[in-house]
């Protein structure tokens, strides 16, 4: 028997080379399960060149910075340039964001974060909700001087801020008005409008639509026009597959819905008369990021594959910055436990290596306690050291696409890439995005897959170590004080807003808001211009938002099971 | 007295209906006190496919009949799962505007097996909202066939809602629910293609001869555009149809009820008959020994016969 | 006294401001799945809808789910029902909530907390034996409301 081996491992030829190992292979394994990655993909336990060859490196992968950007949209990827290391940050009220943010920009930060208070993503002052909520899950922005008390001693020509900002995009229009009053050029405001998304918010994250499915369609396009005029380095747009990720879509799903959104998005600002070799530079994406560790990769790698040939071939776009596929990612959050909550710091870490490996371009990683409570000072200090542990300890970032020309990952982004195709194709079928999610189709899927999924949590074929196996007796003693600010603070936050708005001219800001009414009245003003102005002039967040609920229609997301 | 109870207190108007609902104990106390006191309600079927946006226009509706000063209680019935039995009753006509608002009541039940159509059980809900002084009880039925046949038999006044686009199901409101409607609302009016749909179904009207001629109109309740012509048709229709002696409509509906509940009843006694071998008289069929209908007669001897036995060992 | 088949209604519901809604989707499915009558709303309802929701729905049991820090408005919510004369309904709440917040909602009267990783059947097997404790509770109220009156 032994002496029989020997020989047939040495067997020159491949094929009795590949027999017997599947012998061997069955042998050992009797019973081998069928396993299917997230997405549905059935995953083999052997690839070889029989699945993928290097004669497709040309039509497949070609070089980074080249189509078809398999390989990464720029040139040197990493190792010329790291990734922007983007930690969410908010909470409390003005002056406790500043506080934050200075202390990161001593760090050495230069791309930070603005999450609002969730009053603010529903539209409201805060004035107009339980004061109980206020700040306990970002800072509370309402006006020019929340915002310009947000920025104080902060140069905000210099910093890049990605702005948790639903449409109608108050907070820019707020951060507009304080470079305005500081005597600073909008040509030198940069960032990106990260909540820009208001498909993503209808079907997947409730929390942030605001206005009408139409209403919005309308606001995203004249925003994005507004800033190509006036804001040249702002990102109008970033395309979310992060909320309907979370919200159970597959990695294949939400990449193919993220997609879809955005030819649906470059083809509404196409009917507007927009140019795509202009506009599609400043197209940006954020995605989520599950342990699913080669499935990620895959997924990002296809997603950079199939925008280019969209813009190329669909759009007809010449500029090669315009074929780029700039995405932001985000350590998933679902995947986090309550159970033995620091293995989330484990859980964060295989994430964020998934998402560099699959060449993003910035990454916030999740704190292990988020899902304990808002995120502390300790815990977050763990997220960002879990990044430069990945690219200054262990050199993950050293080599460029470093998965590349695996048997597996190549063969497992060609059938990723092939699922999103399918999965778009069916889009189309139904009338491109908008049309499938004002049928609802959208919000069905995903909430099927999401009830897979929990199916297979509970019947124990997906494993959570913690939670379904390897489970330990836990007290709450491990419990963390809270993070709340106080209510003396939200107190006398609540006057200076009274005060704001009592010591306005009440004729100007009556004349203000009757010019946004008007604009947003007429289909052929620029309604974001509009509400820039009557930022500028004094009027409030709620009030902006409030008006324009009324002109356009108010947001009620569909809720469908 | 329980009468005065349900008039008066909300919590005791919706444990009534759940105990109704449920045949609990003391469901026929209930029903027994209220039955006097009925005949005072505008009961509107409201009724048309899935997605014509029958909620939004009921919700409309409802901001209407307030501003007339009406009381006004809804119930809608939603479908039960075939597999589970349970069900998901849609929050769907509940704005906030209403939740401060007394003279407004919605309850949403399912139909528990009855294919989204009207059980006995939800005759007597109408029954109790009419007894406890609503002047307007709109009844919602989701889906198409049986179902709406089964709103017009009770309620006063039937509203189809139809919208543009609707492809086949425009099909089935010609052939069956426009006989049924006395009023048509073509909802969605925004849409493109309503008025091709308005004359889509005005001609129909024409063409079939029916005897009463429904009110086609048009609304967009998303715009609230058309609704306050609607719900004075309701009105202007109820007014018309409760000028005539309401007691008779009150027995029009107190047949149904009994109808119903003895179709229920018997099922319910067949299936409990063990003595039946159902899956024995299927094959008899299938031989061709016994045709259905004889097949039919005989399990209705057999259950007289066996209650007449019970009956006798009761003795 | 209550039969066998009785199928318990229970809301299911989000009260504040966060949106997030995948939870509360998968539960009321589950609850349905497992033969209960659910009325389920979109999120953000304020406690005075709720308690009007509970109140003509007649529900034995409301679920709330909790992902941001909109549970700090649940004690305000039992006391409004206990002012709405309903306090025979149970209240389970489900989500994100850190213990320090837990000990407070179950002093209140919230009688269960579901934690991320729970599982569905226990859930489901909970809301279910609660509902008919509920609905036995309010069924006796009835009775000896109406012989009272006798």
């Amino acid at each position: 028997m032994k002496k029989s081996n020997v020989v047939q491992l040495t067997d020159p030829k491949p094929e009795n080379s590949k027999r017997l190992w599947e012998q061997q292979y069955k042998q050992q394994v009797t019973q081998d399960q069928q396993s299917l990655n997230r997405s549905g993909i059935p995953i083999k336990p052997l690839y070889t060149p029989e699945d993928w060859g290097d004669e497709q490196y040309a039509s497949k992968l070609g070089y980074p910075g080249q189509i078809p950007m398999t390989r990464g949209i720029y040139p040197s990827m990493h190792r010329g340039r790291r990734w922007s290391q983007r930690q969410l940050i908010g909470y409390g009220v003005p002056a406790d964001y500043n506080e934050r943010l200075l202390k990161l920009l001593d760090a050495g930060t230069t791309a930070v974060s603005l999450i609002p208070c969730n009053s603010v993503y529903r539209g409201f002052d805060a004035d107009e909700v339980d004061a109980k909520l206020l700040g306990t899950c970002g800072v509370i922005v309402n006006t020019v001087d929340d915002m310009d008390r947000c920025f104080k001693n902060v140069d905000v020509a210099t910093l890049s801020t990605a702005m948790n900002d639903p449409l109608p995009f108050t907070l820019l229009a707020l951060l507009l008005a304080v470079a305005k009053r500081r005597n600073i050029s909008w040509n030198q405001v940069s960032g990106t409008s990260n909540q820009s998304d208001y498909i993503s918010h209808y079907i997947a994250n409730h929390m942030f639509f605001r206005l009408s499915l139409e209403g919005s369609r309308r606001v995203l396009v004249d925003h994005i026009s507004f800033c190509q005029k006036h804001v040249p380095n702002w990102n109008p747009l970033s395309v979310v597959g992060q909320h309907t990720q979370q919200a159970g879509a597959t990695p294949a799903q939400a990449m193919a819905f993220t997609l879809a959104t955005a030819i649906q998005y470059a083809q509404d600002c196409i009917d507007r008369g927009q140019n795509p070799d202009v506009f599609l530079e400043r197209f940006t994406f954020f995605f989520d990021i599950s342990i699913s560790f080669f499935e990620e990769v895959a997924k990002c790698r296809a997603g950079r594959r199939i925008w280019q040939r969209i813009t190329r071939e669909r759009f007809g776009v010449k500029n090669p910055k315009a074929w780029r596929f700039k995405f932001h990612g985000q350590t998933s959050g679902v995947d986090l436990t309550r159970q033995q909550p620091l293995n989330n710091i484990a859980r964060v870490g295989i994430q964020a290596m998934a998402g560099i490996f699959g060449g993003l371009q910035s990454l916030h990683t999740d704190s292990y306690d988020e899902v304990l409570s808002v995120p502390t000072e300790e815990a977050a200090r763990i997220a960002v050291a879990t990044q430069n542990i990945i690219f200054e300890e262990a050199h993950c970032a050293d080599v460029i696409d470093p998965l590349a020309g695996s048997y597996y990952v190549e063969t497992l982004t060609d059938q990723m890439e092939e699922k999103i195709v399918g999965i778009m194709d069916q889009i189309e079928a139904s009338g491109g995005m908008f049309k499938a999610v004002e049928h609802g189709l959208i919000q069905q899927w995903i909430g099927e897959s999401a009830r897979q999924f929990q199916d297979q949590v509970e019947h124990g074929e997906q494993t959570l170590v913690g939670v379904n196996k390897y489970q330990v007796e836990e007290d709450g003693s491990s419990a963390k004080p809270l993070m709340r600010p106080s209510e003396n603070v939200i107190n006398s936050h609540l006057e200076t807003l009274a005060r704001f708005k009592a010591n306005r001219s009440q004729a100007e800001i009556g004349v203000a808001l009757t010019q946004l009414q008007r604009a947003a009245q007429d289909p052929n003003e620029n309604v974001f211009g509009a509400i820039v102005d009557s930022i500028c002039k004094g009027l409030t967040h709620g009030e902006v938002v409030h008006c324009l609920r009324e002109e356009l229609g108010f947001g009620q997301p569909q809720t469908i099971l | 007295m329980l009468i005065d109870r349900i008039r008066t207190n909300r919590n005791a108007l919706a444990k009534s209906i759940t105990i109704v609902e449920n045949n609990f104990a003391s469901a026929s106390d209930i029903l027994k006190e209220t039955q006097c006191h009925l005949g005072r309600a505008h009961i509107v079927g409201v009724t048309g496919p899935p997605g014509v946006g029958k909620s939004t226009l009921i919700d409309a509706c409802i901001r209407e009949c307030r501003k007339l000063g009406k009381s006004i209680a809804v119930l809608a019935v939603d479908p039960s799962s075939h597999l589970s039995g349970g069900a998901l009753l849609g929050d769907r006509v509940r704005m906030a505007e209403h939740a401060s608002d007394d003279k407004v009541f919605i309850r949403s039940v399912a139909a528990r097996g009855h294919l989204g159509g009207l059980s006995a059980t939800t005759l007597n809900i109408i029954c109790l909202f009419d007894a406890a002084n609503w002047d307007i009880v709109i009844v919602e039925t989701v889906g198409t066939g049986q179902s709406e046949i089964d709103v017009s038999e009770i309620a006063d006044t039937t509203v189809v809602v139809a919208s543009p686009g609707l492809g086949d199901e425009i099909q089935a409101i010609k052939a069956g629910l426009l006989e049924i409607a006395d009023i048509v609302a073509i909802n969605k009016a925004d849409l493109p293609h309503s008025d091709l749909t308005m004359s889509e179904l005005t001609n129909a009207v024409e063409l079939r001869h029916i005897a009463k001629t429904p009110k086609i109109l048009k609304t967009c309740a998303t715009e609230r555009e058309g609704v306050d012509q609607l719900v004075a048709e309701i009105i202007k229709h109820g007014a018309q149809v409760m000028q005539s002696d309401r007691s008779e409509s009150v027995q029009r509906r107190t047949k149904k009820v009994i109808a119903r509940v003895i179709g229920e009843s018997v099922a319910r006694e067949i299936r409990n008959l063990h003595s039946i071998k159902t899956d024995d008289f299927a094959s008899r069929v299938q031989r061709g020994e016994l045709n259905p209908d004889s097949m039919a007669k005989k399990v209705v001897q057999q259950l007289i016969s066996y209650l007449a036995d019970k009956d006798q060992a009761a003795k | 006294m209550l039969p066998q088949n009785y199928r318990p209604k229970v809301i299911v519901t989000k009260i504040g401001l966060d949106g997030h809604d995948r939870g509360s989707r998968v539960v009321a499915a589950k609850l349905r799945d497992c033969g209960m009558e659910v009325v389920y709303t979109a999120p953000w309802q304020s406690v005075t809808e709720v308690i009007r929701l509970a109140q003509e729905e007649d529900a034995d049991v409301i679920g709330i789910s909790s992902l941001a820090t909109d549970h700090l408005l649940i004690p305000d919510l039992l006391k409004a029902i206990h002012k709405a004369g309903l306090s025979h309904i149970g209240v389970v709440v489900g989500g994100i909530i850190p213990d320090v917040d837990e000990r407070q909602l179950l002093e209140c009267g919230v009688a269960r907390v579901f934690h991320p990783g729970s599982s569905l059947d226990e859930i489901a097997e909970f809301v279910h034996a609660l509902s008919i404790q509920s609905r036995t509770q309010s069924l006796q109220q009835w009775e000896e409301m109406n012989n009272e009156k006798i």
